[in-house]
């Protein structure tokens, strides 16, 4: 059971860039796997989620919408998002389960400059340790799914744990136990993507011929994966089509912090050098 | 008899000098505790990491004000003559310590003109790209992230300036902080780095 709490990656340290799974190996590695085409709506994930955490109850809105709430927050993890697109007369819901995809190569970590304010599980969790966390809201700019939110209170970063109490306890995370169509399922990774290629291949069948697995490459695939119906309408899932782990500018922005840590170093040494060449030189030096 | 001294900064140049440095300093410090994991310990200075995240930007801003009044205050005395262009092309000498090749400086050389300007710039890079990141609700990641890249590399360049600052007005050229200290150079100090500044005398 350890095994499937052994530590991966851990933010601003250097297993953020060697994983440590090399030290490691041989635990489950989990993910979810969700079927977008089986979900009715209902909204009992949410509420499972809320309960599970002990999230605590926001006041919610009409806005038009089938939605629960306008956006997801520091004490709202998961939200059902009911995007509505019409096709012609029809209108369809295509809805995203939004929440962590908890992804194997989290930006939200990459970005962090706090120590052991994100770790990574070597089972696939990303979990944020609030006690660590210096609220810069770095994570939230490094992640390329919007997830990470703010709270003001706290001047902490939370978000979807994927019930890391209930997995090490070896139970499947709430949302999973409550969704009464299965349309949230729970295992190993292989198992769930061998089952979501099923789930395609019956979608093709009744004539969704786009239908695809969503486990984006550019973050390394991820522990929460979509079956989407539409798979050439990401957009409309409000899924990005090429979301990646390290976007240009913090690429650029560790090459820099490299070469800059050499070049402090070299000022410092240079001020030296130039000192023992011609030492200091006061007035007295030209009376 | 007593000795005479020449005034170089007044009061309240002093001051507004030192609020930039100070704040300069712990920005410094946490800045690079944020930018480099190995060095997060130096957020102690400031009470901690989530101390630090809040006071940072405050003492940015204080920084940003300070830098504004010292523009305010030098920006008449900073543009260059023709005399500054030839200094400049003789920098070497000035490094080597060869005085007779280096053309005569007024109250400030060239180095210090340009120095001045580099500065403000990185003041603005500084104060606008950390506002962003000191509120950064509601701005996109794309440009969160280019922001964190561009106060980077403004810290790169005003760390580098303080090595050279600090040890052009400490140990390479003794009497000169004493100019940012109580005020007064002496006019020996003068005479021999800027030869064309009449400052006004006083005694002790
Ligand atoms: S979805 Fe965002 S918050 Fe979740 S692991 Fe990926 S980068 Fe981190």
């Amino acid at each position: 059971m350890s095994d499937t709490l052994s530590i991966k990656r851990i933010s601003a340290s250097p297993s953020a860039l060697i994983p440590l799974e090399s030290l490691r190996s041989g635990g489950p590695v989990y993910s979810k796997l969700v079927d977008i085409s089986k979900c009715i709506g209902c909204k009992g994930c949410e509420v499972a989620c809320k309960e599970w955490n002990d999230l605590k109850v926001e006041q919610t809105s009409n806005f038009g919408s089938m939605q629960s709430h306008q956006d997801l927050s520091s004490n709202t993890w998961l939200l059902m998002r009911f995007n509505e697109v019409e096709d012609g007369d029809d209108l369809h819901w295509l809805i995203k389960k939004d929440a962590c995809l908890h992804c194997e190569e989290p930006g939200c970590l990459f970005a962090c400059p706090a120590p052991g304010a994100i770790v990574q599980y070597q089972n696939g969790i990303v979990d944020f340790n609030q006690e660590n966390c210096i609220g810069c809201q770095y994570c939230v700019s490094g992640c390329p799914f919007d997830i990470p939110r703010f709270d003001k209170q706290t001047k902490t970063v939370a978000k979807c744990n994927m019930c890391i109490d209930r997995v090490e306890a070896g139970l499947e995370p709430a949302c999973v136990k409550t969704c009464p169509t299965n349309a949230i399922e729970w295992g190993i990774k292989d198992d769930m993507l061998a089952q979501a290629e099923k789930k395609v291949e019956t979608l093709r069948k009744r004539g969704y011929d786009h239908a695809a697995v969503y486990n984006p490459g550019g973050v390394g695939g991820t522990h929460m994966m979509y079956v989407v119906p539409h798979g050439d309408r990401l957009n409309d899932y409000s899924l990005p089509a090429h979301p990646v782990a390290s976007p240009g500018p913090l690429r650029g922005l560790n090459v820099f912090q490299r070469i800059g840590s050499y070049l402090f170093g070299a000022g410092v040494i240079s001020a030296l050098a130039h000192f023992l060449a011609v030492g200091p030189e006061s007035p007295e030096d030209h009376a | 008899m007593a000795k005479s001294f020449l005034r170089r900064f007044t009061y309240f140049e002093r001051v507004v000098h030192w609020v930039v440095g100070v704040t300069f300093v712990l920005l410094l410090l946490t800045g690079l505790a944020f930018a480099y994991p190995s060095l997060f310990w130096l957020t102690t200075f400031l009470g901690g990491g989530s101390a630090a995240r809040v006071l940072h930007p405050q003492i940015g801003a204080v920084f940003g004000v300070g830098l504004l009044l010292m523009f305010g205050l030098w920006v008449r005395d900073m543009f260059l003559d023709s005399q500054d262009r030839q200094w400049l092309g003789a920098i070497k000498h000035y490094a080597a310590h060869e005085r007779d090749k280096v053309p005569p400086a007024g109250k400030y050389n060239a180095g210090q003109k340009l120095f001045f300007w580099v500065q403000s710039l990185l003041g603005i890079v500084f104060v606008a790209s950390g506002l962003l990141l000191w509120f950064p609700e509601g701005f996109g990641p794309g440009l969160l992230n280019s922001m964190r890249l561009l106060h980077y590399l403004a810290t790169l360049g005003g760390g580098l300036f303080l090595i050279v600052h600090v040890y052009l007005g400490t140990i390479a050229y003794p009497g000169t902080a004493r100019g940012m200290i109580d005020g007064k150079v002496t006019p020996e100090w003068a005479r021999l780095h800027h030869p064309r500044w009449t400052g006004e005398r006083v005694e002790r």
